[in-house]
């Protein structure tokens, strides 16, 4: 590999990795230490090898085929069938983004003292001028790089020194102390969920058509998106560790998006508040873009519109309304002043029931000889496809059951 | 594309993505019109775009056609080759496939930067 290449290899994951982490995981991951300790740490492990190999399933199948996700969810589902998962998976994007962007303003309100309920539109704002502005690859980096401040979280988690044979014993899935079988399993649905959202793989692989990746870029886009997701992952492990360490003893429920930060500047100071607050900032706020744009980019793939950032707005003006459109509606939502961490929960617990129908399209395709040639599944790929298809089915199912049983892992 | 051509119309051609001459997306098949099924040599001959075309796709698709306008009819010799898309032979607007797009581009063109 040229100097130029390692260098590309180097940006690619440093994105990956402060890309990673969203309003989802920020949560669930805390709530899961605060609550369980070390003790689910493994379900960390299981979700994001889920991501990777599912991402590297839907970059290869665009890279070959051009063809990004939603496409193929039409074409292998059907009209109908598809029509479904596109009405499920917006409504899910739509609760994701008002999240991220109540997130955002909750961290603008952190950062400055200015009342919530005028920063939302702020929040919006900034973030529909940023990406009408920005071309994709450097939205992209943008949000990827600033959201590496969230490696404040590892530094802390180091510094705090835990028990490490406690930490190492979470990596072994088993029997749990402390809360009630149902609330674990709640935490295990939504730890899955959160490191494996449905508009992940939206935006992986309609960005991988924005790219132009071809198949010379295969190898290269590989090595960076399993290195950046899996490099991501310590990210959620560090901040469940926090959690467990700082919180779970002092009987602190993380209720708020801010607490994570509190633990940062407990071990590290203002320096490590402001970096956590900044980290928090670009993560969610990367993820609102992402999640505006995987809902466009579904409507525009199911309709068969022009799309994407590549195109000028104008030649693309359905593409460009919707996620206008998404932005706008999530600014109602969270204008309502419905707690940001309940849609939160809400929105990662259902986009668990959607799972299913985004990825057994792609695990199909991936295996099409006709569309794939010799980039088609090799036997890994399929193992691990077929295992996490069957957790996702698992997860699915259980989802809705276990959030009513446990009234949102309340117990 | 030419008659004769044999493609299996469930799996390679319905709900593929259509291109345009220029490259650019322009629709989804949404049905087929098929002539000759009485006869036992069936053969398309056109692609039903949009609007009423997703009427007989199920109860959603019913319903979605209820709300929208017209299908356009595009003949299946404007087809120029089937691989992962459906290329056609010509641009968008010359096959009347560019209305979507045309209703909403005078909106977006009034922002700036657009």
């Amino acid at each position: 590999m040229s100097m130029k290449n390692v260098l590309a290899v180097a940006l690619g994951i440093m994105s990956a990795i402060g890309g990673f982490v969203d309003i989802g995981d920020l949560v669930f991951n805390t709530q899961a230490g605060a609550t369980f300790g070390f003790q689910l740490l493994w379900v960390v492990v299981v979700g994001v090898v889920g991501i990777i190999v599912y991402s590297e399933m839907c970059g290869r199948v665009s890279a070959v085929s051009g063809r990004p996700v939603f496409d193929l969810v039409r074409e292998r589902a059907g009209f109908g069938s598809a029509l479904a998962t596109l009405i499920a998976s917006e409504i899910v994007n739509l609760m994701t983004c008002a999240a991220e962007v109540g997130g955002v303003a909750i961290c603008f309100q952190l950062l400055s003292g200015l009342p919530y309920r005028l920063l939302i539109p702020l929040a919006v704002l900034l973030l529909v001028v940023t990406s009408w502005v920005l071309p994709f690859r450097w939205l992209e980096r943008l949000f990827g790089y600033l959201g590496l401040g969230l490696l404040v979280f590892a530094v802390a988690a180091i510094k705090l020194n835990p028990d490490w044979h406690q930490v190492a014993h979470g990596f072994v899935p088993g029997s749990h102390s402390g809360g009630s079988l149902m609330v674990y399993l709640y935490f295990v649905v939504g730890l899955l969920g959160a490191a494996m959202t449905p508009y992940e793989v939206y935006f992986y692989s309609s960005g991988a058509v924005e790219d132009r990746w071809g198949i010379k870029d295969l190898r290269l886009n590989n090595v960076t998106s399993i290195i950046g997701y899996a490099l991501g992952g310590f990210l959620s492990f560090a901040l469940m560790i926090v959690a467990a360490v700082l919180f779970l003893p002092r009987g602190i429920d993380p209720a708020f998006l801010g607490t994570p930060a509190l633990a940062a500047q407990h071990t590290l100071g203002q320096v490590g508040l402001l970096l956590a607050l900044v980290g928090i900032l670009f993560a969610v706020g990367g993820a609102a873009v992402e999640t505006s744009f995987a809902g466009a980019y579904n409507l525009a793939q199911f309709f068969g519109w022009r799309w994407g950032k590549k195109e000028r707005p104008a030649d693309a003006p359905r593409f460009t309304l919707a996620w206008l459109a998404i932005f706008a509606l999530a600014l109602l939502v969270v204008m309502t002043g419905y707690d940001p961490i309940k849609l939160t929960e809400y929105s990662v617990i259902f986009s668990v029931v959607a799972l299913p129908l985004t990825y057994l399209p792609i695990l199909l395709v991936a295996n099409d000889r006709t569309y794939m040639g010799e980039h088609a599944n090799g036997k890994l790929a399929n193992v691990l496809g077929c295992f996490y298809f069957a957790v996702i089915v698992a997860i699915s199912i259980a989802a809705i059951p276990l959030l009513l049983l446990t009234n949102g892992g309340q117990g | 594309m030419s008659k004769g051509t044999e493609v299996d119309i469930a799996l390679g051609i319905l709900d593929h993505q259509l291109v345009d001459a220029d490259g650019r997306n322009c629709g989804k098949v949404d049905d087929l019109e098929i002539a000759g099924l009485a006869s036992g040599s069936p053969e398309v001959v056109e692609i039903v775009v949009g609007g009423n075309a997703w009427k007989t796709r199920g109860r959603l698709g019913r319903l979605a056609a209820k709300l929208s306008g017209n299908a356009v009819h595009v003949p299946w010799t404007e087809v120029d080759s089937v691989s992962s898309v459906v290329q056609l032979k010509r641009p968008a607007a010359e096959l009347r496939l560019n209305r979507g797009d045309e209703r909403w581009a005078g909106l977006i063109r009034r922002l700036p930067g657009s």
